[in-house]
């Protein structure tokens, strides 16, 4: 119990930092947002007149402070191109963003699984070979190459699946999973060539274990060890290395969501740091870091919830 | 091509609207009424109040949601609009408007005097912020004796008056008091209805019945903001889109005499100028200027940068029209005489280190500032290129004035008043290059009360020779506009309107 | 040195060699020049006699903006890894070597750094800053130090409890000296094996930057903007983007096999 509130606190006081250094960042930025909201009839003295109703003449310290409380009393102001109120605008492109991180999480998932088994099994034969050269290949290459062969692919010539967009999955499920796929899969890739390299040293070295032989010994047949007896061990680290890939994919989704034009959080920070909105940088960037932290909290709960070998300490 | 062979074909769309693809035979058919129309828009609209946003990306959109006190015929003469009738007094003083009476607007009040009196001067305040305030710059009073009647009176005479309100949303009227939620909500008497906006993704536009110009056919017309050239062909290809503006320029040839797909091309959609910092020390110089111009040859650059979809050009004046100053012509490219310059001006190979700033919101501005490097450093001029997003061009070279040369366009003003004051002018809202030329003031200030209209045209083209014998800028080409669409998209010739607008919608319908 | 002569350790030892030997002597070879020449008859030219890999929008060689460009990516790449490795080392090494209340304050403001996703940081840095060469190397360093320091305070804190460490402190041995002869040579084979892989994502970063505009300027060559400047062009000249990106997966590739055998062969531990 001691050790969830120390890690409850810890993860208050790092969520603090963030918001501190998020906003440090964002207020050195160049350019301003006055500028981006009058574009090309800007002049000196409306953008001053703008710039003081828009509360950015005030010292930094009372900005921060103005954002921090807002952010704790569920006011997180607007968006300054977007004309929203920032928490509804996060939450709805967090919903999108989901569901290619959750849809790239189970295309790896259920490839580099079955893929890093059979390489561990196969141990130095081609077997192995193959499944961890692709593998290599897949962390190789950049995702966004990636995503651009993919439209090339299914949009331009097979004309298979959406190049571009964002479907709402309340509005139309089937067609949001289409217009999520090719982000997803390009997403997927890297993810998929780290998990299979995961599961293929892990399951190594549980099968070099002495539980394993004793199984073998036991005149179990071949499947039931590998599978049943091997994967179930060797499956706690392989979930554990997904769940903090969390952070990588969400860096990745802001080049992918640029890309497939697929509106979610990615797209938003990218689009927040190109139009210098600085309060929607600011939180998006601190959602994003908030989400990695907590993503990483939860598997490490999960984990010791898990495998009880590991001590709570 | 040649360039005299490419002149000849352009010269043949110029100030024309020209159409492929698109099989004749069905012209006579009946419009249909219904289905929702998906554009593929090349830009992200901004500010979305049509009196404060200078922005093409932007009055493309909404030129469908607002409509002019006044408009223009393709010879540029004014018409009425929302005004059905418009005079003009001997002195050149008083303007006097009568209003149509059928005008409803969106919010379902009845247009009046009282919303064009107050529109009228919502963007005559400074500090509505409008682009176009110094139109009513010489207005005394506006007057409404009766709700169909609007008098306005000058205290001077501001010669270009009438025609810059049939341009650029300077007489757009908006419903009394609606002013301050104009920006996020629009909302006018044109032929549709603004529903929402997802900023940076995608408008939504309804088609609205109680229009005085007679209800459009579509019932909705969605604006998805797809700045990716690829992805914007991709959708059209796969059928996503209906239509989208702006083809990539080298894929023109793709569509032209394909019968897949329509393409509408007009010219001209904007022109492009290199600009110099007038107060930057090397080009306080005009040899440093002009040796500069002389590195340029238009024409390759041209074909390089809009793979041939353009025509060079020495001035800015819209082609047609009556201020054009044809006598003039761009340098040709020139080395010797370009070194020989700066040696002149005291900057020998290698002494000048200048940053070209280029935004990427025009890719082909890029491609531009790096075919010019080659040409810049050949002529001993050590040249580096910096790629600025759109806000930061903005605020940098905009507002800051912080750039030594830069790359820029705007869309094609048929009323040289605007064109020229605003950019030239030492006072001007859209000088951000400094220029300060008092010779070149007295002139704009003059043409502005020169009623005589021969004789206004003839100050523009003295304006002309001016900027061209001192190399203030580099005008380098018009630039061609193009719509590609698929084959159920009907009556695409009248998306381009003659008073220099596009994307208009009102007669667009969809065959099922 | 015998280990490294498996398959695997020749192949991917070849393909380092094969790109760091073109980042080095193509620029001498091949004229700087040569990467920016356009040839306005010849644009997006497949691949031909003259140009044997194809040519760009603007009719540039794409053999000698690949070939010019492995210099710049290398180039940035190595300098920003570097960086990251001149700050991350001392932190992680004072972080884990002396632990207590500086390794507490160290590594909660290196955990906080940790949550934001590399790119995000590098991607705002270089938003912050402005683009330039130099920026985009500052953008990557940074980014990179807090894995680095992570590492290297793990590396520390384990070498700073064996056995002989603990006999030389007991020795009353300085500080200094402690760090110089014991931590630091103990915890470098571990750390080379980390920059290994810390440069093959750090070329991939330079390629995602430049990609969204914010990396390397043009007329300069470099993989990414290569691939950035293909965009508009895919689907006509595919080449455009192939080339720059085999390029850039090659040598990830080649950083990434290499950094498995180079893991094997001085880290046992893991393997």
């Amino acid at each position: 119990m001691t050790y969830l509130v120390n890690r409850l606190l810890s993860v208050a006081l790092t969520l603090l930092l963030i918001s501190l250094i998020t906003f440090m960042v964002t207020n050195i930025l160049p350019g301003d947002v006055a500028m981006v909201i009058m574009g090309t009839q800007s002049n000196p003295e409306a953008l001053a007149g703008l710039r003081e109703s828009l509360g950015l003449n005030d010292p930094l310290i009372v900005q921060y402070g103005r954002w921090i409380i807002g952010l704790l009393t569920g006011d997180w102001g607007n968006s300054l191109v977007f004309k929203e109120a920032i928490g509804p605008l996060i939450a709805d492109k967090v919903v999108a963003s989901s569901l290619i991180v959750i849809m790239s999480m189970a295309i790896a998932l259920t490839c580099a699984v079955p893929l890093g088994v059979w390489a561990a099994v196969h141990r130095d034969k081609w077997q192995d070979n193959t499944a961890s050269t692709t593998a290599l290949f897949g962390v190789s290459l950049p995702d966004f190459f990636f995503g651009i062969m993919l439209i090339l692919l299914f949009a331009r010539y097979l004309g298979w699946l959406p190049s571009s967009g964002f479907v709402h999955p309340a509005d139309d499920f089937l067609g949001a999973v289409r217009h999520a796929f090719l982000p997803s899969l390009a997403l997927g890739l890297g993810l998929m060539a780290h998990l299979t390299r995961m599961t293929r040293s892990t399951m190594m070295s549980v099968l070099g274990q002495d539980f394993i032989r004793m199984a073998r010994a036991k005149g179990l047949r071949e499947r039931t060890v590998i599978w049943r007896c091997a994967l179930a061990n060797a499956i706690g680290p392989v979930m554990t290395v997904a769940g903090l890939q969390v952070g990588y994919l969400f860096g990745s989704i802001i080049v992918i969501e640029s890309l497939f034009n697929f509106t979610g959080m990615g797209w938003l920070t990218y689009q927040a740091l190109l139009n210098r909105d600085i309060p929607l940088i600011q939180s998006t960037v601190f959602v994003i870091a908030a989400v990695v932290m907590l993503t990483n909290l939860i598997v490490d709960l999960l984990y010791t919830l898990v495998d009880p070998r590991i001590k709570l300490s | 091509m040649k360039r005299r062979e490419f002149l000849k074909s352009t010269t043949a769309i110029m100030g024309a609207v020209v159409m492929t693809g698109a099989p004749l035979a069905v012209a006579a058919e009946e419009p249909v009424r219904g289905g929702t129309l998906i554009w593929g828009h090349s830009e992200t609209t901004q500010n979305l109040d049509m009196h404060q946003t200078g922005t093409a990306s932007t009055g493309r959109l909404l030129q469908n949601v607002h409509e002019s006190i006044v408009s223009a015929d393709a010879d540029f003469n004014i018409i009425p609009n929302l005004a059905a009738s418009f005079a003009q007094s001997d002195d050149g003083l008083t303007y006097t408007f009568t209003l149509r009476d059928d005008v409803v607007f969106h919010n379902g009040s009845k247009m009046t005097s009282a919303d064009v009196k107050y529109s009228f001067e919502r963007v005559m305040n400074p500090e509505t912020g409008a682009v176009n305030f110094e139109v009513f710059n010489a207005v005394k009073s506006i007057e409404t004796p009766d709700d169909l009647t609007v008098v306005v009176t000058l205290g001077s005479v501001n010669a270009p008056f009438l025609s810059r309100l049939a341009e650029n949303g300077a007489g757009v009227v908006m419903p009394a008091g609606t002013g301050d939620i104009q920006g996020e909500t629009p909302i006018g008497a044109g032929p549709f209805k603004f529903v929402r906006r997802e900023f940076g993704n995608e408008v939504e536009l309804e088609r609205f019945d109680d229009y005085f110009g007679g209800p459009a056919y579509l019932d909705k017309v969605i604006s998805r903001e797809i700045t990716e050239p690829t992805v914007r062909l991709t959708g059209l290809r796969t059928g996503e889109l209906h239509m989208i503006n702006d083809i990539p320029l080298d894929r023109m040839s793709e569509f032209e005499g394909n019968d897949d797909f329509q393409t509408v091309a007009w010219f001209p959609l904007n022109w492009d100028f290199v600009n110099f910092n007038h107060t930057f020390e090397p080009f306080k110089d005009a040899r440093v200027r002009e040796a500069f111009d002389l590195m340029i040859d238009k024409e390759t650059l041209m074909l390089g940068a809009l793979w041939g979809q353009g025509s060079t050009s020495a001035s800015p004046s819209f082609p047609t029209s009556a201020s054009y100053n044809d006598a003039i012509s761009q340098r040709p490219q020139d080395f010797e005489k370009a070194k020989a310059l700066l040696q002149e001006a005291g900057y020998g190979p290698g002494d000048l280190k200048i940053v070209f700033k280029v935004t990427t919101n025009y890719p082909y501005h890029v491609d531009s500032a790096q075919i010019m490097l080659e040409w810049f450093r050949a002529g001993g001029v050590d040249m580096t290129i910096e790629q600025l997003t759109w806000s930061d061009w903005l605020s940098q070279v905009w507002v800051d004035k912080d750039f030594q040369v830069t790359m820029m366009n705007f869309f094609t003003l048929w009323e040289p008043d605007f064109l020229y004051y605003s950019l030239y002018h030492s006072t001007g809202g859209f000088n951000y290059r400094k220029i300060s030329e008092p010779a070149l003031d007295e002139m704009l200030e003059k043409a502005r009360v020169t009623v005589d209209n021969g004789a206004r045209m003839a100050i523009y083209k003295d304006v002309q020779k001016y900027i061209n014998e001192n190399t203030l800028d580099v005008i380098l080409w018009f630039r061609n506009g193009t719509i590609g669409a698929q084959p159920n998209v009907m009556g695409l010739d009248s998306v381009v309107q003659p008073n220099g607008s596009e994307m208009n919608f009102h007669k667009v319908w969809l065959k099922s | 040195m015998m280990r490294f002569l498996t398959g695997k350790g020749v192949f991917g030892g070849s393909i380092l060699l094969l790109v760091i030997a073109t980042a080095l002597f193509a620029p001498l070879l091949v004229p700087e020049t040569w990467a920016t020449q356009m040839d306005m008859r010849a644009r997006l030219s497949g691949p031909t006699f003259a140009h044997p890999l194809g040519t760009d929008q603007l009719g540039r060689d794409l053999m000698y903006r690949m070939l010019l460009g492995a210099q710049t990516s290398i180039m940035i790449a190595g300098t920003a890894v570097l960086m990251s490795l001149v700050i991350g080392l001392p932190l992680g090494v004072i972080s884990g070597y002396f632990g207590g209340w500086i390794d507490n304050v160290l590594m909660r403001l290196v955990d906080t750094l940790l949550a934001f996703p590399a790119l995000l940081l590098a991607l705002t840095i270089s938003a912050v800053l402005g683009p330039n060469l130099t920026n985009t190397i500052i953008a990557i360093g940074i980014a990179f130090t807090p894995y680095l320091a992570r590492i290297i305070r793990g590396e520390a804190l384990r070498v700073a409890q064996m056995p002989y460490v603990e006999a030389a402190r007991s020795l009353g041995t300085s500080h200094t000296k402690m760090i110089l002869r014991h931590i630091l040579p103990n915890i470098m084979p571990p750390i080379i094996v980390q920059a290994t892989i810390s440069l093959a994502f750090a070329i991939l970063a330079e390629a995602g930057l430049s990609f969204l505009g914010l990396g390397t300027q043009p007329p300069d060559a470099s993989w990414g903007l290569m691939i950035q400047a293909s965009r508009d062009y895919l689907d006509i000249a595919p080449w455009t983007a192939l080339v720059p990106g085999a390029a850039v997966a090659i040598t990830v590739l080649g950083l990434n096999i290499f950094g498995d055998v180079l893991r094997d062969v001085l880290d046992p531990r893991i393997a």
